[in-house]
């Protein structure tokens, strides 16, 4: 990630406007302890409070770091019932990296982010659908894949 | 100059900037060797 990633002025710039960077060594204590940190690189999404919202283990290149950065900053809004900041989050990433490995969960939790906000089913079904057009096959078009029975 | 992150290393000190900036936090356990 120092020889890579992190130099890399899309991410820094990214990091920088969107999050606050806190980096700690993996065996640093309380914290390694805290959040149960078996191997490294982790990169954990917290929100204001502290709270854990997503993590990911292991080596990831400029290309697939904002996507996942998005999509964990996604999650955390959603968790706390921020939709509208969740949806920015998740759309921006839907248009700017569809490419990206974090896109199929990402439709899949606009979908979700979608009907939570709304009670409308019908975004799990259009998320369904969008999924089996865009990313066939993967698991996150699987786990819509009971969607498709919502009516109309 | 390229530029470059401003790390924060302490917890509770970037807890105090996520709540004054409303931002989440990206907490980067790493190993150096």
């Amino acid at each position: 990630m120092d020889a890579v990633t992190y130099p890399n002025e899309q991410v820094i710039e990214f990091i920088n406007q969107n999050l606050i960077p806190l980096r700690v060594l993996s065996d640093q204590q309380p914290l390694a302890k805290d959040f149960n940190i078996q191997w490294t690189p982790a990169l954990l999404i917290l929100g204001r409070e502290g709270k854990e919202h997503s993590r990911t283990v292991g080596f990831l290149s400029g290309d697939e770091l904002i996507p996942s950065l998005l999509l964990g900053m996604g999650k955390g809004y959603a968790d706390n019932d921020e939709f509208k900041d969740a949806l920015r989050c998740f759309d921006r990433l839907l248009a700017e990296y569809p490419g990206s490995d974090s896109a199929p969960e990402t439709m899949f939790q606009r979908g979700v982010a979608l009907y939570k906000s709304t009670h409308d089913p019908k975004p799990l079904k259009e998320a369904y659908n969008q999924l089996q057009d865009k990313y066939p096959g993967t698991q996150w078009t699987k786990r819509a894949y009971p969607y498709r029975l919502i009516g109309d | 100059m390229g530029k470059i992150l401003h790390w924060e290393s302490d917890f509770n000190q970037a807890l105090t900037r996520a709540k004054a900036e409303n931002k989440p936090v990206l907490l980067d356990f790493f190993n150096p060797q």
